[in-house]
C-alpha cells in the first residue's frame, strides 16, 4: 500500500508535504531500539515510534524506509521535520498510540505481504 | 582502482552520530552499489559509528573502496573493551543511561556488525581505545557470472558420446543434439554450476573440451620466470628425474623455475599454524585447490567461513615471481581462471603438452638421464600435525558433506585436492597420478628441485577479498517463486522415467526436470516416456532437441 494511502487511512497527518509520499509500504517496524530498527527496515518499511530523536531520523533515512510515523499527535520541532524532507524520509503523525496504531496499520496492510511483529 | 575517505567521529555528540555513515552512503551510492549490500554496509557502519558516540572520547572512520570490497575501519580513543567475548554477545552493553534512552545500547552493535560484513576483525587496549575492522563485498552473484568460465568447447568435436555427463561432478554439463548422429552434437557448460576442475578434459577423449585462454607456443617466453606445478617435472618416464626436467627446462632459457609445491607447503604451514590459533573454528579448510574452493562457494556456502584467507599456491608463486612477466604451466581451467582474475596477470599461461615433449626432447639431447638408484623416501610432512588430506572430487565431496554437518570437528585442518593426487591428477598431464607423485617423492619432493627456485623465496599470501558464495543451485532469487519452481521440480522428477540415459543431453533426469523448470529445455526433450494421456509425445528420432 502506498504511504499517502495509508496515512489517510490511518488519519494521520503528514508532516513533511515535500516528500514523495507514493513510497509502498509494505511491513512496519514498531520500537525505539536502534539495533533492531537497523535489522528489520528496508526500502518499504514504515517505522512506527515515540522516538522523535534526529539519531531515529537518521538511521531511518540510512535504511531508506519508506517513512516515520510518530504517535500521540506529538509534532515534533521544526528543524527535526526540515533535516527529514531533506534526506527524503517523510514523517507522518498518527493521533493514537503505539498500540493502536499498530493495530489499524496491521489492519491495513494484513491483506498485503507481510507485517514486520514487534 | 580504489577510493579512500576519512570521517572524523565525536564521542559523546549524539546531534551528530550517523553523519559519517551518511558520507559513507552518498559515497556508495555514487559507485552503484547494489542496495543489499549498501545496507548490510549501512548497518554495519551506523553501528561502528554509534559504538564510538556513545563510549568513547573521539575516533574516526577511514573507508577504502576498492573493486567490488568496502573495507571499513573505525578507531577510536576511549577506554577499551576489557572483555571482547563478553562485547560480541547479543543484549551484553555498557551503554550509559542517556544513550539507552535515545534507543541504543541493546547491547547488538557488534554482533550485529559481524553479521552483516564478510570479515570482522577487534582489538581494543583497555585505557586506550578500539580498533575495528570490517570488509563487506559487493555483488557475489554478479561477480560469480561476470566472466567467461575458463572450460571451452571445441566446435565439431564432440562424438556425443555421454562420458563427460558422467563424470562432471556438479552436473554442470549438457550435450546438445545428443540423439544426434556424430560430430553434430555439442556440450554446453552451464558456468554458473561448473567449478573448472576439468574431470570432463580428462574424460573426453574427442579432445571436445579443453582450457580457455591457454597457448602451445612458449618460444617466445624464453627467460621469463616460469611457475611449474610439481607434476610437470616428473612427466618424462623413468629416466628422467625431475632435476633433470629443471636442467632441459634452462636449456630451453628457462632460468628461473618456481615449482609450485613450495608454496604448497608454505601454505599447509600457515593453514596449520591458523589451525593452531585460539578460538579457530575446526576443521581449517584450505584453499589450495581452485577447483574445491570454487565447489565450496556454489554448493557449501555455510563453510566458506572455514577457507582459510589464502591465495592460492599457483597464484602465490605468480605473485613471488612478480614484476618480471612470470609464464605458468596451468594444470587445470580453475587454475587457469584464478590466474586471470589475479592481480598479477600471468605473461602467458601455458597448455604443458608441447613444453613437456621441448623438454623431453631436451633432456634426451643433453644426456641429463639419470639412473637414479632408490633414494631415501623424504618425510610426507602433510600428515604432520593434524592435517587431512583427501584428493579425488567424489572423496572430496563426501567429506565436505561431513565437515557441513559438523562431523569434523576434531579435524584441525582440511586439504582437498579434485583431482585424484593433488596437481598430480592434472587433467592436461599425461602420466598417472599415483605414478607421477611416487615419482616425486622418489627424487627428493620440494627438497631435491629448491636449489632451482634460489630467486624466488615461497611463502603463503594473504587474499585480500574475501571468499563468497556463488549463485549455483538456487532456483530462484525470489524465495517464495523458488518453493514454486521446487514443488514443479519434485513432481517432474516423479513423472520422469528414472533412468538417467543421458539421451536429453542431461545427466540426470533430475538434471533435466531442473533444465524444464529453469525454461534451458522442453519436456519433450526425454526419449524414453513416462507420459501421461495429454502430454506432449517425445519428437520422432532425428530431430533437433529443443534447448
Amino acid at each position: 500500500m502506498r504511504l499517502d494511502e495509508l496515512a489517510g487511512r490511518l488519519g494521520a497527518r503528514v508532516l513533511t508535504p515535500e516528500v514523495d509520499l507514493a513510497r509502498p509500504v509494505e511491513g512496519v517496524y514498531a520500537g525505539d531500539r536502534m539495533s533492531d530498527l537497523l535489522n528489520h527496515a528496508g526500502a518499504t518499511t514504515l517505522v512506527v515510534t515515540n522516538l522523535a530523536t534526529p539519531q531515529l531520523m537518521r538511521a531511518a533515512t540510512l535504511m531508506d524506509a519508506s517513512g516515520i510515523c510518530l504517535l500521540n499527535g506529538v509534532v515534533p520541532e521544526p528543524a527535526l521535520l526540515a533535516a527529514a524532507s531533506a534526506g527524503g524520509t517523510a514523517v507522518v503523525v498518527s493521533p493514537f498510540g503505539m498500540f493502536e496504531t499498530c493495530g489499524r496499520l496491521y489492519q491495513c496492510l494484513s491483506g498485503g505481504r507481510r507485517a514486520t511483529p514487534q | 582502482m580504489s577510493n579512500m575517505a576519512m570521517y572524523r567521529i565525536a564521542g559523546g555528540d549524539f546531534e551528530r552520530a550517523g553523519a559519517a555513515s551518511s558520507g559513507l552512503k552518498d559515497m556508495l551510492k555514487k559507485v552503484g552499489v547494489e542496495p543489499a549490500a549498501l545496507r548490510r554496509a549501512m548497518i554495519a557502519a551506523y553501528e561502528a559509528e554509534t559504538n564510538v558516540v556513545i563510549h568513547a572520547h573521539r575516533g574516526e572512520m577511514r573507508v577504502t573502496l576498492g573493486d567490488g570490497v568496502l573495507d571499513v575501519e573505525v578507531v577510536d580513543e576511549g577506554p577499551g573493551i576489557p572483555d571482547i567475548e563478553l562485547a560480541m554477545k547479543e543484549g551484553y552493553s555498557t551503554a550509559p543511561p542517556p544513550a539507552r534512552e535515545l534507543g541504543f545500547g541493546a547491547g547488538m552493535g557488534l554482533p550485529n556488525i559481524k553479521r552483516n560484513s564478510d570479515r570482522f576483525q577487534i582489538h581494543s587496549t583497555v585505557g586506550q581505545g578500539t580498533r575495528l575492522r570490517f570488509t563487506i563485498c559487493f555483488a557475489p552473484q554478479a561477480a560469480a557470472g561476470r566472466r567467461e568460465g575458463s572450460l571451452r568447447v571445441v566446435a565439431g568435436q564432440c562424438t556425443g558420446c555421454l562420458r563427460c555427463l558422467s563424470v562432471c561432478p556438479t552436473e554442470a554439463l549438457r550435450i546438445r543434439g545428443a540423439r544426434l548422429a556424430a560430430r553434430k552434437a555439442e556440450p554446453q557448460v552451464l558456468e554458473h554450476l561448473c567449478i573448472e576442475c576439468g574431470a570432463c578434459i580428462a574424460a573426453c577423449a574427442a579432445g571436445a573440451l579443453a582450457p580457455r585462454g591457454v597457448e602451445e607456443a612458449f618460444e617466445g617466453l624464453a627467460g621469463a620466470p616460469l611457475v611449474v606445478p610439481a607434476a610437470f617435472l616428473v612427466q618424462f618416464g623413468p629416466r628422467v628425474s625431475a632435476a633433470a626436467a629443471l636442467a632441459a627446462l634452462a636449456r630451453l632459457g628457462f632460468d628461473t623455475v618456481a615449482v609450485t609445491a613450495g608454496w604448497e607447503q608454505a601454505l599447509r604451514d600457515a593453514v596449520l599454524a591458523l589451525a593452531r590459533e585460539q578460538g579457530c573454528r575446526w576443521p581449517v579448510l584450505s584453499p589450495a585447490c581452485p577447483a574445491v574452493v570454487s565447489l565450496v562457494e556454489m554448493r557449501f556456502p555455510s563453510l566458506i567461513g572455514h577457507l582459510a584467507l589464502f591465495v592460492s599456491p599457483v597464484e602465490a608463486a605468480l605473485r613471488s615471481a612478480a614484476g618480471r612477466g612470470a609464464a605458468v604451466v596451468a594444470g587445470c581451467p580453475a587454475q587457469c581462471s584464478v590466474l586471470g582474475a589475479s592481480r598479477e596477470r600471468p605473461r602467458a599461461l601455458l597448455a604443458p603438452r608441447r613444453l613437456a615433449l621441448a623438454v623431453a626432447r631436451a633432456a634426451a639431447e643433453g644426456g641429463e638421464v639419470s639412473h637414479r638408484g632408490p633414494g631415501q623416501a623424504p618425510p610426507d610432512r602433510s600428515e604432520v600435525g593434524g592435517l587431512l588430506r583427501v584428493t579425488g572430487l567424489r572423496r572430496v565431496m563426501a567429506v565436505l558433506e561431513k565437515a557441513e554437518n559438523g562431523l569434523l570437528a576434531d579435524v584441525p585442518a582440511l586439504e582437498l585436492w579434485a583431482c585424484d593426487e593433488a596437481c598430480f591428477g592434472s587433467p592436461l598431464l599425461g602420466e598417472g597420478p599415483a605414478v607421477a607423485r611416487w615419482r616425486w617423492e622418489r627424487c627428493g619432493g620440494t627438497a631435491g628441485v629448491t636449489s632451482r627456485e634460489r630467486d624466488v623465496a615461497a611463502g603463503a599470501i594473504p587474499r585480500e577479498k574475501p571468499f563468497a558464495a556463488r549463485r549455483g543451485l538456487r532456483l530462484d532469487d525470489d524465495m517464495a517463486r523458488a518453493i514454486a519452481k521446487l514443488a514443479e521440480l519434485d513432481r517432474l522428477v516423479r513423472e520422469l522415467p528414472g533412468r538417467n540415459c543421458g539421451l536429453c543431453g542431461a545427466p540426470s533426469c533430475r538434471a533435466l526436470a531442473e533444465d524444464i523448470v529453469l525454461g534451458r529445455a522442453e519436456r519433450s526433450a526425454c526419449l524414453l516416456g513416462g507420459w501421461r494421456d495429454g502430454d506432449v509425445p517425445p519428437p520422432r528420432r532425428g530431430e533437433e532437441v529443443p534447448r
